[in-house]
């Protein structure tokens, strides 16, 4: 292996934007585990399905991205939905909701992986437009747009989920339900409304980053699997419900995968995740940005 | 009578235990009112049916507020809250990971404490400067006294008409309680509210309450009319005046 610092610093630039789409990709999973402690194994299959939902309004000629926000306020509403359904059927009923809740969400995640398959078959699937296939050169280096775009959408989401969750009264709601739901109900608080919308919110915002998903590259019914790993490793290493912490733990897991991936080959990448996830358990159980 | 609280022969219990056995007691518009008790004879649990956190087995819990009856058995908590009814809970339940200021903020989560949001929250820092130097801090990084202030100052965001302050005594130094009692008696005058206290502290109770209850395995044993009559109870001599 020869050391280059040019290399190196390609890495990490890459890194960069990677970690952002990583960051983008998991900030619902933030919501919805980290601040609501719902064991959503469920979030990257809502993933690829805001990639097909963006492939399917592709094809009639949207552009994603105007299609990944057209789709927020129906999976806005699909997440409401799913909530009320495991807390009906799963939560309201025990002690037991977390064990039993990953069960459910992996049930969720089954049927929309072969949902998919059945609607769309097994191939890859892309989108086109304009910016897709273009890139911005920087002398001999060349950045391509749709890393820009993810960099610029997970800015927009991280910056306007915390100033929701800061300046809101629901958004402090959404922030304090799973510490204490007593006492949110001594605030006026309705938890399991306040779980609901923002579970909701989670949900929404998963398909715009699913747009982005399809956007960076071609979909398979089974990409979830993939996306499992990753995503709960930025939100653990963010410490759970930290939102400017996922961006900033999408950004270590995208320069340590863009580094091993560069200097160790591409088979070690997908480790990176798990490999992280582990020291940080290890040494800062909390998270990195825990409080 | 603008604000009138009447509890009626409630029974409530969790499972096989029964915790209150037929209790009455009642508290009109501005007045301060102490629930007298040693631990383990459901001065909590009287305060957590107020708050419809326990469902009573039996009676009738009923608040008038300007001249509308509400039956507070019937009430999620939430909705209780938002009639004006606010609680300091045992044990402070504040919100560990939150900063002081966030935790201000959510107890005015309701509708109508939003709009005294500047003012209400102004006056705690004036009331509570520790919090004010602390709104950055989380609040579970706190002392026991300061968490204390906090609770009590979280539950006048909700610019509560009627005040509940389970055991604002526990696990408190002396001088912390004195502050304490005196810190509600202040925010009483300031906001015209009505309280009731739930204490087994007795000498710090009386100092600020109109008139007591005195409350035995569950059961109202003595309904003091005044502080007098209180100090003047046998019970209240053997368990807390030592004679």
């Amino acid at each position: 292996m020869i050391f280059s610092f040019q290399l190196l610093f390609e890495a990490i630039l890459f890194g960069i934007l990677l970690g952002c789409f990583y960051a983008a990709v998991s900030i619902g999973l933030s919501v919805a585990f980290g601040l609501l402690d719902v064991p959503h194994v469920a979030h990257p299959a809502v993933l690829i399905l805001g990639a097909y939902c963006t492939y399917l309004l592709g094809s009639y000629g949207w552009d994603p991205i105007v299609a990944g926000l057209a789709l927020m306020p129906l999976f806005f509403l699909f997440g409401i939905a799913l909530y009320r359904f495991y807390y009906e059927t799963f939560e309201k009923r025990g002690t037991d909701a977390g064990v039993r809740g990953l069960a459910f969400f992996f049930g969720i995640a089954f049927i929309i992986e072969v949902g998919l398959i059945l609607a769309f078959g097994v191939d890859q699937r892309l989108v086109e437009a304009e910016y897709i296939g273009k890139s911005l050169s920087f002398g001999e280096m060349r950045i391509p747009l749709r890393m820009l775009l993810a960099f610029a959408i997970a800015l927009v989401l991280t910056a306007a989920l915390t100033l929701y969750l800061s300046k809101t009264f629901t958004g402090r709601a959404i922030k304090a339900v799973a510490q204490d739901e007593a006492a949110l109900r001594l605030m006026g608080a309705d938890p399991v409304r306040i779980k609901q919308w923002a579970f909701g919110i989670a949900t929404g915002v998963t398909a715009l980053t699913g747009a982005l998903l399809i956007i960076i590259g071609p979909v398979e019914p089974m990409l979830d699997r993939v996306y499992i790993g990753r995503t709960f490793c930025v939100v653990v290493l963010a410490g759970l419900g930290s939102m400017t912490g996922t961006l900033a733990a999408g950004l270590i897991l995208g320069i340590s995968e863009s580094i091993v991936l560069m200097h160790f080959g591409a088979s070690w990448a997908p480790a990176v995740a798990f490999g992280l996830l582990l020291v940080v358990l290890g040494i800062r159980p909390q998270g990195l940005f825990g409080r | 009578m603008a604000l009138k609280l009447t509890v009626e022969n409630v029974d409530a219990g969790y499972r096989a235990v029964r915790a209150l056995h037929g209790v009455s007691l009642d508290i009109v518009q501005g007045e301060t009112v102490a629930l007298l008790g040693t631990n383990g004879n459901g001065k909590s649990t009287l305060m957590k049916c107020i708050m419809g956190m326990v469902r009573p087995t039996g009676g009738a819990v009923t608040l008038e507020l300007d001249g509308q009856r509400h039956d507070l058995t019937r009430l999620s908590t939430e909705e209780i809250v938002n009639l004006g009814v606010s609680m300091v809970p045992e044990g402070r339940r504040l919100f560990p990971k939150l900063t002081v200021e966030e935790n201000l903020l959510l107890g005015a989560f309701r509708a109508l404490a939003r709009g005294e949001i500047t003012k209400n929250l102004a006056y705690s820092y004036e009331m509570f400067p520790a919090l004010k130097e602390r709104r950055r801090q989380l609040a579970g990084s706190m002392s026991g006294g300061q968490q204390q202030m906090l609770a009590i100052a979280r539950a006048l965001m909700s610019a509560p008409k009627l005040l509940l302050v389970d055991e604002p005594s526990v696990g408190l130094a002396p001088i912390l309680v004195s502050h304490t009692i005196t810190a509600i008696k202040e925010l009483k005058q300031r906001y015209g509210l009505t309280v009731l206290m739930a204490e087994q502290n007795f000498h710090q109770a009386v100092r600020i309450a109109d008139r007591g209850y005195i409350i035995v395995h569950g059961e109202i044993v003595f309904d003091g009319r005044s502080v007098a009559a209180l100090e003047q109870n046998d019970l209240v001599k053997s368990y807390y005046l030592g004679t």
